[in-house]
């Protein structure tokens, strides 16, 4: 790991939403970093707070009923908590993008390909129309899209899936952003598409020497394109650590179900497939102690009196009694 | 075969696009064009294929949810697609459909128990009482607590919505059920609860389903035989087994491929697939596959493959490309 600066270090960040039925805490105390040309993976089931920490990155989160109460953002160095309306807007688009899940909402239907990227790119850069739109089909050619002379001058609905996520991309991308966000982009493709936009985005991360986090719900995609993994559970990280980490040795139960329950074709068949048992926790009725004791397998009775905290090394950190207890009888040996 | 279910032969559904009273007759989409395939009593066919390759379509016709263009499906024997209105009624009661979208498949205004209710009020299934208990039970089978029954679809996360879903297609205890995508929604971990739910639902009750996804990892354990569907075509067909461990067709190859491993140390030996599936409305001429084929041949432009059989042992395995011809 190298020594220099993290390019975002999100520490300790909490959001609530105010509800009628009360105030919802949808994440408590996340923390974690963003080195500059890496690609890191937050992942977790719907609900467990994952798009809330990277809307709270862009500064999307809908305020009210949404509200960062405790924590910071630090994006080079520069705080992004309480920054107002107009110092953020410089930064969308142009430091930070994001590519949305659905790329048929995310994009307007009513505009053309070549009116909305030529508004972002004018938007940050002191170009004319035409300058502007020879660069957004120099993007469109780069993102793998053929023929963009023409394909720029179409509109949403004349694009299919992949096309759409594509022209997501090539739009996030535009102004040369030094992190990219990625809400589930391949969630909604099949899985040749996913194929191809996931190869898309790992040779482009590389040849634009950019940082992602990429948010996903299936670990499968993550290992072929992350450097690291934050795996977040009821609105908290509850493991991190390097892919090669998490993958050959996961230590939180609910990293460990995640992992079994991927889509593979296996060799033989089998008659069930390995699940995690029951669902997630109500963010209105969390149990006392670990919020996932109710589902695991190896829950004792400490489980239900305290919150494990992230513990470990920067390599692999696990929030897990179970996990301590483990290691600390292994040292006692 | 007295054991087979449901059969269908030749099917076919097009739809003439933009006819109407401004705009000229653009063309014809041969959504489903000329599929054939059977599924025995208690037996899962998979029918696998990417966004628009007509596997919706398909399922769809077969419960005559959409009007066949041509072609022939029996349901236990008895023709499905000249079936009278009030005949097609009685069939139903043997025929479900489980919705890949189940935030857009449940009426928001109607309770669960509503939900559930309506199928059997429709079909005039028993009493009142036996109708409060065959709801009281399928809720049972699906995993669901009574206490649902008063809440609404909102209340619930996806995978449970889904649950209801599958619930509202049992009430009427039918032998067959075409399950529409139902875990492509949901997240991994919730795909796999359900899937074992309707494993279950196979070993327990014998109903027979036609099972649609667009991901060859995800039916593998719940199928006995397996469809790959393209540009509305059946590319290749065989016993599940058989076509996991050599599949023939490099479409099937592609997709197989293109699933993601999880394993960080592995090479990715992916065959990528270029490009996107064509327009249905201007298909490639002779096999639509070659233009994204690493096999393709000039021969392959100029006819359409015919299906060859390359099963061994009286397994059957159709493979629909010049590659295995002669």
């Amino acid at each position: 790991m190298t020594h220099n600066e993290p390019l975002l270090k999100v520490d300790n960040l909490t959001v609530e939403f105010t509800t009628d039925k009360g105030v919802v805490r949808a994440i408590n105390g996340v923390s974690f970093e963003v080195m500059p040309g890496e690609t890191i993976a937050i992942v977790g089931e719907s609900g467990c707070g994952k798009s809330v920490s990277s809307l709270s990155v862009m500064g999307l989160v809908p305020s009210p009923p949404g509200k960062i109460v405790d924590g910071s953002i630090l994006f080079n160095g520069r705080e992004l908590v309480g920054l107002s309306e107009k110092e953020y807007r410089k930064l969308r688009g142009n430091d930070i993008s994001m590519i949305f899940q659905e790329p048929m909402t995310a994009l307007n239907p009513v505009l053309k390909i070549s009116t909305q990227m030529v508004d972002v790119i004018r938007n940050h850069n002191k170009v004319s129309k035409q300058e502007a739109k020879v660069r957004a089909i120099e993007m469109l050619r780069t993102v793998g899209i053929p023929s963009p002379e023409s394909r720029v001058n179409e509109y949403p609905h004349q694009l299919s899936g992949g096309m759409r996520q594509r022209v997501m991309i090539a739009m996030a991308l535009s102004c040369n952003p030094s992190l990219l966000l990625a809400d589930e982009p391949t969630t909604a493709l099949d899985v040749t598409i996913q194929a191809q936009v996931m190869a898309e985005m790992v040779r482009l991360q590389k040849q634009l020497n950019m940082a992602v986090v990429l948010v996903t719900h299936d670990l499968g995609v993550v290992a072929e394109s992350c450097q690291r993994v934050v795996v977040m559970y009821c609105g908290e990280v509850i493991e991190q650590g390097t892919v090669e980490e998490i993958f050959a040795n996961p230590k939180h139960p609910y990293t460990q179900g995640l992992l079994k329950s991927i889509p593979v074709v296996r060799d033989k068949k089998i008659p069930r497939l390995p699940t995690i048992e029951g669902v997630v926790p109500d963010l209105f009725h969390l149990p006392p102690g670990c919020r996932f004791a109710d589902r695991c397998d190896k829950v004792g009775s400490e489980c239900h009196q305290g919150s494990p905290v992230l513990e470990g090394d920067n390599g692999h950190q696990v929030a897990c009694f179970h996990h301590t207890k483990q290691t600390s009888y292994t040292e006692a040996v | 075969m007295s054991d087979v279910l449901l059969e269908v032969n030749g099917l076919k559904k097009h739809f003439s696009v933009g006819k109407s009273f401004l705009k000229r007759n653009r063309g014809l989409c041969k959504a489903v064009d000329d599929v054939s395939f059977t599924i025995r009593k208690g037996k899962t066919l998979g029918l696998v294929g990417e966004s628009g390759c007509g596997k919706s379509t398909l399922g769809r016709c077969v419960l005559r949810l959409l009007e066949p263009t041509a072609g022939e499906v029996r349901i236990a024997g008895q023709d499905v697609v000249n079936l009278d209105a009030k005949s097609l009624k009685e069939l139903r009661k043997e025929m479900q459909i489980i919705f890949q979208d189940p935030f857009a498949s449940l009426s928001p205004r109607m309770t669960i128990h509503d939900i559930l209710r309506e199928p059997l009020d429709t079909h005039q299934v028993g009493t009142i009482e036996e109708r409060e208990a065959k709801i009281a039970e399928v809720m049972a089978i699906v995993g669901l607590r009574p206490q649902a029954l008063n809440r609404y679809p909102h209340e619930f996360s996806g995978g449970q919505r889904q649950r209801v879903g599958i619930a509202r297609a049992l009430v009427l205890e039918p032998k067959f059920i075409v399950a529409d995508e139902p875990v492509s929604a949901l997240d991994v971990s919730v795909q796999a609860q359900v899937l074992n739910l309707i494993a279950e639902l196979q070993e327990t009750k014998g109903i027979s389903f036609l099972f649609i996804a667009h991901d060859l990892a995800v039916v593998q354990h719940i199928c006995d035989e397996v469809g790959v569907m393209y540009l509305g075509r059946m590319v290749e067909k065989a016993p599940a087994e058989e076509l996991y461990r050599s599949p023939k067709h490099p479409y099937t190859q592609a997709l197989l491929s293109a699933i993601p491993v999880p394993d960080p140390t592995a090479k990715s030996e992916a065959i990528p697939l270029e490009g996107d599936v064509p327009s249905p409305l201007m298909p490639p001429s002779g096999c639509t596959f070659r233009t994204r084929c690493k096999h393709a041949t000039t021969r392959c432009s100029k006819e359409v493959p015919q299906a060859h059989d390359l099963g061994e042992n009286g397994v059957e395995h159709l493979v629909t490309c010049h590659l295995f011809a002669d």
